[in-house]
């Protein structure tokens, strides 16, 4: 493979920006439900018809907060949310997604860009 | 609405003020007229435990500790309006964790290969096909300290070095992912988190030994791990980073995934070995090692998920910075997996010469219920526990060698007040007789003898003369066992025996168990004194072993009592003891 295609595949990726969702969906956080509340997220997503890119990582560590949501709005500090159920991820989507306000009772971490 | 002021605040004690005080916090903000400025939280975390009510506020990461309803007023009108920090109520926090291995885990997308090229993934690859030799590499390798990460902590370079140094027309790379310790779940994470960081590790080993073929053997109750490395090297293939000449160096690489079908002796690297050949996974001795003979006769270089893990970012950041981090005799980090009485049980990734204190009340929160600490186990079925008076020993392969446990491949278990240590002793005593192969004498029939001696002790049949024997039988089995696994076995019984001395005596001469585990050991009495003949005892017995009745209260008969415990629990007045 050529040098400058490696770089432009590097670039591509970059310029992504925007609002995010991850859900941590190893097998820890799939135990404790997280695929759940990724359907509900993605379902809640099509139904307002946001534009937001909810998406899958690994295991961040915090087994015992399982499942982990981390939130990224533009704007707005990185959020992890954890022990997320179903009603926990409508509130996300409604509170901090929609209103931009932060969900009581659920968060673990806030991360400062 | 966006770029609001957020405090989060949290009661880490063990009242339970946040109601009063989130409200509080309300009425002031609105009293300076901050609502729009503001947003109150509640949060489930904060990362400071047993600190009272604890107030973070983002932007600036100021943390308040041990808040009073008084002070709030004074936070919200200097720390939010004003923006000033109060010196006197202000607390550090230092994240004590250091993330190398664990970088991309719960970061990037494990089924997107893109994902990971946007982290720097395969640079390191890059860099190393188009601008090093082999020797550079483990010479870098040799700079930054790496040591295998399994458990034994042999220098990867060296490893490395060897099986670059012998002329073969086949060399092999095989990464270890054979997670089998109880209570440890360190590689499935970085497999399921972050799989081509473990391929980008083994394609560098392979350039450097001049092997061209690969093999991941993981474990097959890890399907989701499977199905990520699997998609993980269709990927790699499909963007030249695995298949024939990778980046046009002219250096061909492929990986193929072998299943292990749960065996703990195939964690073994000379058993692991055979079981990819089509073999029954029996240890071999050694040497020859493997890096000199190995897969199918060859010079094949075996390393853990984590060492492979570790590799790309010590060429992306320099053998320096790595050699920089951790002891002096141990370099960079290490995950473990805490798990047992802990608060937070979570996979932690920590520079080496930590101390285990830090590891279980900075990072874990503490012991579960505010317990108190009895011990912490590291390494599985091969290491040993670490009494509390030793908590404050920095960790890292010398130093729990030094204690009698290992380091191992990062299993941590925390134990209380409620934990036996005959018991702990006998239950991975248990997990080897189990897991024992059966080639070797020692191991095979040691294993099931210590075993023996420890039911006969946790049984109160024992004598000290018994002790004895235990104990000549584990040196024995540790001094003659073909394998790392019989090798080891018997640590935790020896490293109980040594800091639990007393235990053992106890189940011997006085037959107690202060645990209450050993439930030979013990009996449930009602306290008729205490008892208000509620029946509740009677109502929750599985076995019908209590009789009595309302007006003249509970007797609990001995000869029927499976002492499952259930009445002990259910009393709400302590009637129920158990001796």
């Amino acid at each position: 493979m050529e040098e400058n295609n490696f770089n432009d595949m590097k670039k591509k990726n970059t310029d992504e920006k925007g609002n995010w969702i991850k859900v941590g969906l190893s097998t820890c956080g799939i135990a404790a439900g997280a695929k759940d509340v990724f359907d509900t997220l993605v379902f809640e997503k099509e139904k307002k018809n946001l534009n937001i890119e909810i998406k899958r990582c690994g295991c961040a560590g915090m087994c015992y907060a399982e499942p982990l949501v981390e939130v990224f709005i533009e704007g707005m500090p990185r959020v992890i949310y954890g022990r997320v159920d179903k009603s926990a991820a409508i509130e996300i989507i409604n509170r901090h997604v929609c209103s931009k306000e932060l969900v009581n009772d659920h968060i673990y971490d806030i991360k400062e860009k | 609405m966006a770029n609001k002021k957020i405090v989060l605040i949290k009661d880490t004690g063990l009242g339970d003020k946040i109601k009063e005080y989130y409200s509080l916090f309300l009425k002031s903000v609105r009293e300076e007229n901050l609502q729009d400025q503001v947003q109150v939280v509640r949060a489930a975390d904060l990362g400071v435990y047993n600190k009272g009510v604890v107030v973070k506020i983002v932007p600036g990461n100021i943390i308040y500790a041990h808040v009073t309803a008084e002070q709030i007023h004074e936070i919200v009108v200097q720390s939010l309006k004003k923006n000033n920090v109060i010196k006197e109520l202000a607390i550090n926090v230092s994240d004590k964790q250091q993330r190398i291995v664990l970088r991309n885990c719960g970061v990037v997308d494990p089924e997107n290969i893109d994902d990971y090229i946007n982290v720097d993934g395969y640079q390191a690859l890059k860099k190393i096909l188009s601008s090093y030799t082999p020797e550079k590499v483990v010479e870098e390798l040799k700079v930054s300290g790496l040591r295998g990460r399994g458990g034994g902590g042999f220098p990867t370079w060296m490893k490395w070095n060897f099986a670059r140094n012998i002329a073969a027309d086949q060399k092999y790379i095989i990464c270890n992912a054979d997670e089998g310790d109880p209570g440890a779940y360190m590689d499935r994470s970085v497999l399921e988190g972050d799989p081509h960081a473990i391929l980008e590790g083994m394609i560098i080993a392979g350039f450097t030994v001049g092997a061209s073929k690969g093999f991941l053997y993981i474990r097959a109750e890890y399907p989701l791990a499977i199905k990520r490395i699997d998609k993980a090297i269709i990927q790699a293939q499909e963007k030249g980073f695995l298949g024939k000449n990778i980046l046009n160096s002219g250096f061909d690489f492929d990986l193929e995934i072998r299943l292990g079908a749960g065996a703990f002796v195939c964690g073994e690297e000379t058993a692991l070995i055979a079981s990819i050949e089509g073999k029954r996974g029996y240890p071999s001795p050694r040497p020859p090692y493997p890096s000199v003979s190995g897969l199918w006769r060859k010079p094949t270089v075996i390393n853990n998920v984590e060492t492979f893990a570790n590799v790309p970012v010590i060429f992306l950041r320099g053998g320096n910075w790595y050699s920089q981090i951790g002891s002096s005799t141990s370099k960079g980090t290490k995950v473990f997996a805490l798990t047992g009485k802990v608060r937070n049980s979570s996979l932690i990734e920590v520079p080496m010469g930590i101390t285990l204190r830090e590891i279980v009340f900075d990072i874990g929160g503490g012991v579960l219920d505010g317990k108190k600490i009895k011990a912490v186990q590291t390494g599985g079925p091969s290491g040993g526990v670490i009494p509390e008076e030793l908590l404050d020993t920095p960790v890292d392969y010398e130093n729990l060698q030094k204690l009698g446990s290992i380091m191992g491949s990062g299993g941590m278990i925390v134990m209380d007040e409620d934990d036996c240590m005959v018991d702990i002793a006998k239950f991975y005593i248990n997990f080897c007789v189990d897991e024992s192969c059966g080639k070797c004498s020692p191991c095979r029939i040691g294993g099931y003898q210590m075993y023996k001696y420890l039911e006969k002790i946790s049984q109160g049949r024992a004598s000290f003369e018994d002790l004895e024997k235990l104990e000549s039988i584990c040196n024995a089995t540790k001094r003659a066992s073909l394998c790392g696994l019989g090798q080891t076995a018997p640590n935790p019984i020896l490293s109980t025996m040594k800091y639990f001395q007393q235990e053992y005596r106890e189940h011997i001469a006085n037959k107690k168990c202060r645990a209450g585990k050993c439930v030979d050991l013990l009996e449930y009495k009602i306290l008729q004194d205490k008892c208000k003949k509620c029946g509740v005892c009677f109502r929750n017995c599985p076995t019908g072993a209590i009789s009595g009745n309302n007006k003249e209260g509970f007797i609990i008969d001995v000869s029927k009592c499976v002492k499952c415990g259930k009445c002990y629990e259910v009393c709400k007045f302590d009637a129920v003891v158990r001796e």
